[in-house]
């Protein structure tokens, strides 16, 4: 009994008189002193041909904790979740048809690519100011409605044939190697033969859909036909429209 | 060759305000591209639209309990301004709520996009608009009550083979409640009462008073790719308990029709030659 006795309070006294090492930081001026009770040095997402480490150094209590449905992930480790941004580009913003033939669909293309944090998906709408019409005579080229009539902002059809006029578009899903995949498109265009009109924002028409992914994504492309046929009677002009592309994440 | 090439950063911001308060948050815009951009911002309300997480802007009345400003010291919102090639611009978005501001949610979009008319041409121009989402659940306690309900869950195909038939889980919740959330959970699927697999779905928000298909982390559309052991199996979605969803359950059998097909054809070539073996030294005879 007193040899135990003995033991706890050597080890006491022992205790009492040992150094604590502590990890903090400080820094001083004439006027200030600014103390850090931790360093934080480094942390991330690491990776090698056979491993993924995430890790965090220095921050107190780093971890994934949860309670009652809340879920806090506390450390430099988890900022990867949220570290990738939403990106939305168009290659090219002019699209210049130049001299129109009647009678014969001309085409000219750009590439829009997006890119959506993690958790989100996205959706790519398209608007038109108002029809193709020029700017002096106020002429226009009237938006399609497809071989059988039967297409519109919210509906493609097939549109091949020279006798039938207007101006649509179609968009078409592809890899970073301009292959065909129709990933974010099929749901909108099942082929390159398909055609609608743009939403026409003079006619209060909203801007409509055409390119959408439930999932987050990384540099998805889309290749955008705009085609234009007009007939022998369409009056010469130059003209034009705006179509603004919109891009918004899925919540 | 003028192109678009922008980025936002946060993509959404979800926050949880009690009236009266005001907050801000610094959003950061690149301009990817290597020629200067004329930009402008706005804040436009949305609804949802569709089960998936799509939004409209249509037909919407704002709160007008709710303004939106910009903090910045040269600039305000729906104020043109350039950003330089390669350049970031931080545009520090003020929300303020007034203190009678109703206790229920409002979702909004701020823009952020290209101002018409950078080419001297008279050509189809087209410009680029983008979005990041803002979703305010106006409330005078941090612990939103949550109430849902389950309304869709089944399972494609109706006949489901070991080999060649993937299983595609189909959910949707309804949130009943005045505030969003999100639709932490799982589907468990079992066999013989033990666990075969269990899938997270992904924190996707529900809005208020609506529905919301449920996706799946690490498995476009929610699909499970063959081969399955036959027999009976159960598929229970079950959210996070503090969201206060029953859960739902699916039982359904996987049956082994291509080895039996197999089985079958190999059988017959084995047994038709054999047949008419013979019946051709019978008929030699």
């Amino acid at each position: 009994m007193i040899n135990k006795f003995t033991f706890f309070w050597v080890f006491l006294v022992l205790f009492s008189f040992s150094s604590i090492k502590t990890l903090g930081q400080s820094f001083t001026s004439d006027s200030y002193q600014i103390q850090f009770g931790n360093f934080n040095m480094t942390g991330g997402r690491k990776t090698s041909d056979t491993f993924i480490l995430t890790d965090t150094v220095g921050q107190n209590t780093p971890g994934r904790f949860t309670k009652n449905g809340m879920i806090i992930k506390s450390g430099f480790q988890y900022a990867y979740d949220i570290n990738y941004k939403f990106s939305f580009s168009i290659d090219n913003l002019d699209i210049d048809f130049g001299s129109l033939a009647p009678n014969v669909g001309t085409t000219q293309t750009n590439i829009i690519t997006i890119t959506t944090p993690t958790g989100h998906g996205y959706e790519i709408s398209s608007l038109e100011n108002h029809p193709l019409t020029t700017i002096d005579t106020n002429s226009t080229i009237p938006d399609t409605t497809c071989d059988n009539n039967d297409c519109d902002q919210t509906i493609s059809k097939v549109w091949v044939e020279d006798n039938i006029h207007g101006f649509g578009f179609n968009a078409i899903g592809i890899n970073t190697s301009g292959v065909v995949t129709d990933i974010g498109t099929s749901n909108y265009f099942p082929d390159s033969t398909y055609f609608r009109q743009f939403a026409d924002n003079s006619n209060n028409e909203p801007a409509q859909i055409f390119m959408s992914e439930n999932q987050a994504v990384t540099d998805h492309s889309a290749k955008v036909t705009y085609k234009i046929n007009v007939s022998t009677n369409q009056p010469e002009g130059s003209y034009q429209t705006n179509i603004s592309f919109i891009a918004v994440p899925k919540y | 060759m003028a192109n678009f090439n922008l980025t936002i950063s946060p993509a959404q911001i979800e926050y949880l305000l009690k009236p009266g308060v005001t907050i801000t948050q610094a959003y950061e815009i690149t301009n990817n591209s290597s020629e200067n951009i004329y930009l402008n911002s706005e804040v436009l309300p949305f609804i949802p639209q569709g089960n998936n997480g799509s939004v409209t802007y249509q037909n919407i009345t704002p709160n007008p309990n709710i303004t939106f400003s910009l903090s910045n010291a040269n600039l305000a919102l729906g104020q043109p301004f350039i950003l330089a090639p390669n350049a970031k611009q931080q545009l520090v978005l003020k929300i303020k709520s007034s203190s009678n501001t109703k206790l229920s949610d409002s979702y909004y979009t701020f823009f952020v996009y290209q101002v018409q008319g950078q080419s001297s041409t008279n050509l189809p121009q087209t410009t680029g608009k983008i979005g990041s989402h803002i979703l305010l659940s106006l409330t005078d306690t941090e612990d939103t009550k949550a109430s849902g309900e389950i309304s869709k869950f089944n399972l494609t195909p109706k006949i489901k083979d070991v080999f060649f038939t993937p299983l595609k889980f189909n959910g949707e919740v309804k949130n009943n409640s005045s505030f969003f959330f999100k639709t932490t959970g799982k589907i468990i699927l079992t066999k013989n009462d033990q666990i075969v697999k269990e899938i997270n779905l992904e924190d996707n928000n529900v809005l208020s008073n609506y529905y919301r298909q449920i996706n799946c982390q690490n498995l476009t559309n929610c699909t499970l790719k063959p081969p399955f052991w036959p027999g009976k199996y159960t598929a229970t979605l079950e959210f996070d308990k503090s969201l206060n969803i029953p859960s739902s359950s699916i039982s359904f059998f996987i049956f082994p029709i291509s080895p039996l097909i197999i089985l079958i054809l190999i059988s017959l070539l084995v047994f038709i030659p054999l047949k008419f073996k013979k019946y051709f030294s019978k008929s030699k005879i």
